[in-house]
């Protein structure tokens, strides 16, 4: 679950925005408090996997009254769009400051292959036109920063219309982390850092989402 | 899958036996005993206990019948029989073979599986190297082995040359063998090896990195087996360094099979990594069926691209111009000629034709108007490659426009490629052309579509030689 994968991520040193997670309202607004707002609010459930479809997101969430409210609303629509799902709490995590690029990068393990890593440009980019190059890993650094030369909408990581390039060392950094992780986890079948925050200087993994092998 | 151990002997035997020899026409033992007589100079021996004799051969019972243990055993008999042959085979001593037969894993039947693991432990237990079953097996153009067992009337052998082919589909490699003679392409070896019970494509890589006849070597994939994607990777990057290596990956459309719960594993079809797996290691993606010859012509006899600057050189306009989209379109840089060589080119050309790059000789430009042109074009530092525009159309053109442009690339150790297009005066030109060393196009996206698999190639080679620096 997602608090489990950031952790992870954390382990590895791959920079993701501050999140804790709340068994209950007080607690969530004493990390509230902690980790400063404006933060996010999300539901953490095993049996979730899309949370905004279950109204299980509130962003801009800015003083302790509104974690209130934005607590108690996800716990009631999650149990009346999600019906019977286990809920384990609601992840309060650091809202990431505006203006990045959001980009995608993942990992798989293939049957041919090996571990494999992904990188694309988020949102429209990655949902409607697909655009994301993928490396057989390891992969040098070198390599990685082809990644992002490669895609077809690179122009938005380089900058364009006077706007700065993003911060591509940071990208980079995370994709090579993505393929240490695959390699020391075998566990592993695949994982989702969606979206990705790419600023002019330094990056923040937004979401993320591992997916264990199956037993068997 | 043990390396390159046994495979000399499937390519150049002292001595074959066929195991399923016939005289019945129209039988595939009756071809492979055809084929092997033909061009074959090694020992042939062969086996059928129903015969004494076939086309005036003398015919053994059985394998452990022969006067010596063949150095490779051709089985063309039907799959019950096999695992029983291949296992006196390896009783005599017999280190390779190439089981034709079908009926096995490809038919999905519990006895075809169960065959097939038979012939996989025999293998093992004599460690005999095994190409098939279900395949055509080996062409060998040098040594003549040849158990493509389809007529030669039907299917004609190309000639002698550096192209060696590896495929996963037999049907495939004949039909690519039978063009490539149409088209006058030299094969140095050929193999499809089927249900790959034992050899495959990494063993025959390794293998072909060191033949010296192999020059380019194309293979035909559909896919890997569990985890060897990885090692045709690490030898494929080792081939790269020595020779080219096109690739044709068939199955392109996501095969939908994967758990798609994860975004990853969604959008990563299966194609979309062998094809980042194929660039990483330098291998060259032919994405179409005309790119497979076009690609190993280019690098069969051009040398490597220092730089991304194309000059053309043509007698028809519009010609230079759709080559001029072509190339730009694949990456190119069709750089304006600069006043110096203008200069040089007017001294040389008559006022009406057009220095520029395309440098128009126009319609009435003879053999020696493109020799004068290129003798300056063709040695400046700033000319990566030429394309030349030879349609045949204009009267002025003859055969010698072809040891022209030959002579003199060569001298300027540029590649250079040549468009021509039309009906049987441009086919005699073409076939001039080649035969002088020149790869012949009859498109212009074709042409840069060829020379952008040339540049890919030389630059994936220079990366290599400066070594993976960590500078972005």
């Amino acid at each position: 679950m997602e608090h489990e994968s950031i952790k992870l991520l954390e382990s590895y040193g791959v920079p993701v925005a501050e999140a804790e997670l709340a068994s209950g309202v007080d607690e969530a607004v004493v990390l509230a408090r902690k980790i400063g707002y404006p933060v996010v609010l999300k539901v953490v459930s095993p049996d979730i996997s899309h949370k905004s479809d279950v109204g299980g997101v509130k962003i801009g969430v800015d003083s302790d009254d509104s974690v209130r409210s934005a607590f108690s609303e996800i716990i009631s629509n999650a149990s009346k769009r999600a019906p019977g799902s286990r809920i384990v709490g609601v992840l309060v995590q650091k809202m990431a400051p505006s203006g990045g690029v959001e980009v995608i990068i993942g990992g798989l393990r293939d049957r041919a292959f090996g571990s494999v890593v992904m990188f694309g440009l988020g949102g429209v980019f990655v949902e409607v036109l697909r655009d994301v190059s993928f490396r057989v890993a390891p992969i040098s650094e070198e390599e990685a920063y082809e990644m992002l030369g490669e895609l077809k909408g690179s122009i938005v990581l380089n900058g364009y219309r006077g706007i700065p390039s993003v911060d591509k060392l940071s990208l980079v950094k995370i994709i090579l982390k993505v393929a240490e992780i695959l390699d020391e986890n075998p566990e592993i079948d695949s994982l989702d850092l969606n979206p990705v925050m790419s600023y002019t200087s330094g990056a923040l993994v937004v979401d993320a989402r591992i997916v264990l092998r199956s037993v068997g | 899958m043990n390396g390159l151990r046994g495979l000399e002997a499937l390519f150049n035997p002292s001595s074959v036996a066929i195991i399923g020899a016939t005289p019945i026409e129209g039988k595939i033992g009756r071809v492979l005993v055809e084929n092997f007589t033909k061009r074959y100079r090694g020992e042939t021996y062969l086996v059928n206990p129903k015969y004494g004799e076939i086309l005036g051969l003398k015919c053994y019972k059985s394998v452990k019948e022969l006067p010596e243990p063949p150095k490779l055993a051709v089985i063309a008999i039907p799959a019950p029989s096999v695992p029983q042959v291949l296992m006196e085979c390896g009783e005599t001593g017999v280190k390779a073979a190439i089981i034709i037969s079908g009926g096995f894993s490809e038919t999905g039947t519990d006895e075809g599986i169960r065959l097939e693991r038979e012939v996989r432990e025999i293998v093992e237990k004599y460690e005999i190297r095994v190409v098939g079953p279900n395949c055509l097996g080996v062409f060998d153009n040098y040594s003549g082995v040849d158990t493509f067992f389809l007529p030669e009337e039907r299917m004609k052998r190309p000639p002698k040359g550096g192209i060696s082919f590896i495929s996963q589909s037999g049907a495939f490699a004949s039909a690519l063998l039978d063009y490539m003679a149409y088209n006058n392409l030299g094969i140095a070896r050929a193999i499809s090896y089927g249900n790959k019970v034992d050899v495959d494509d990494v063993d025959l890589m390794k293998f072909l990195k060191d033949d010296p006849v192999t020059k380019v070597i194309v293979l035909y994939i559909e896919g890997f087996k569990e985890s060897r994607g990885r090692a045709f990777m690490e030898v494929a990057r080792e081939v790269v360094k020595k020779k080219p290596v096109i690739v044709y990956k068939a199955g392109k459309t996501p095969r939908g099979s994967r758990a798609v719960i994860s975004h990853t594993a969604a959008l990563a079809g299966d194609y979309s990594i062998y094809s980042a797996a194929f660039r990483q290691v330098g291998i060259i993606e032919a994405g179409t069926f005309d790119e497979i010859t076009d690609f190993a012509k280019i690098f069969l006899t051009q040398p490597l691209m220092k730089g991304n600057r194309v000059f053309i050189v043509t007698d028809a306009g519009g010609i230079g111009v759709m080559l001029t989209d072509a190339l730009v379109k694949e990456g190119f840089e069709v750089p304006l000629t600069p006043e110096d060589l203008r200069e040089e080119l007017r001294k040389v050309l008559p006022r009406h034709c057009i220095p520029d790059n395309p440098i128009d000789l126009t319609g009435d430009a003879d053999d020696e108007r493109y020799r004068d042109v290129l003798e300056i074009v063709a040695f400046k530092p700033y000319v990566d490659a030429l394309v030349i525009g030879a349609l045949p159309h204009i009267p002025g053109m003859t055969m010698k426009i072809a040891y022209y442009i030959s002579s003199i690339v060569e001298r300027a150790g540029k590649p250079v490629a040549i468009i021509d297009i039309g009906s049987e005066v441009a086919l005699k030109f073409k076939v001039e052309f080649e035969r002088r060393g020149m790869p012949v196009y009859e498109s212009p996206e074709r042409v840069a579509r060829a020379l952008r698999a040339l540049y890919a190639y030389s630059k994936y080679l220079k990366k290599y030689e400066r070594g993976v620096s960590n500078d972005p």
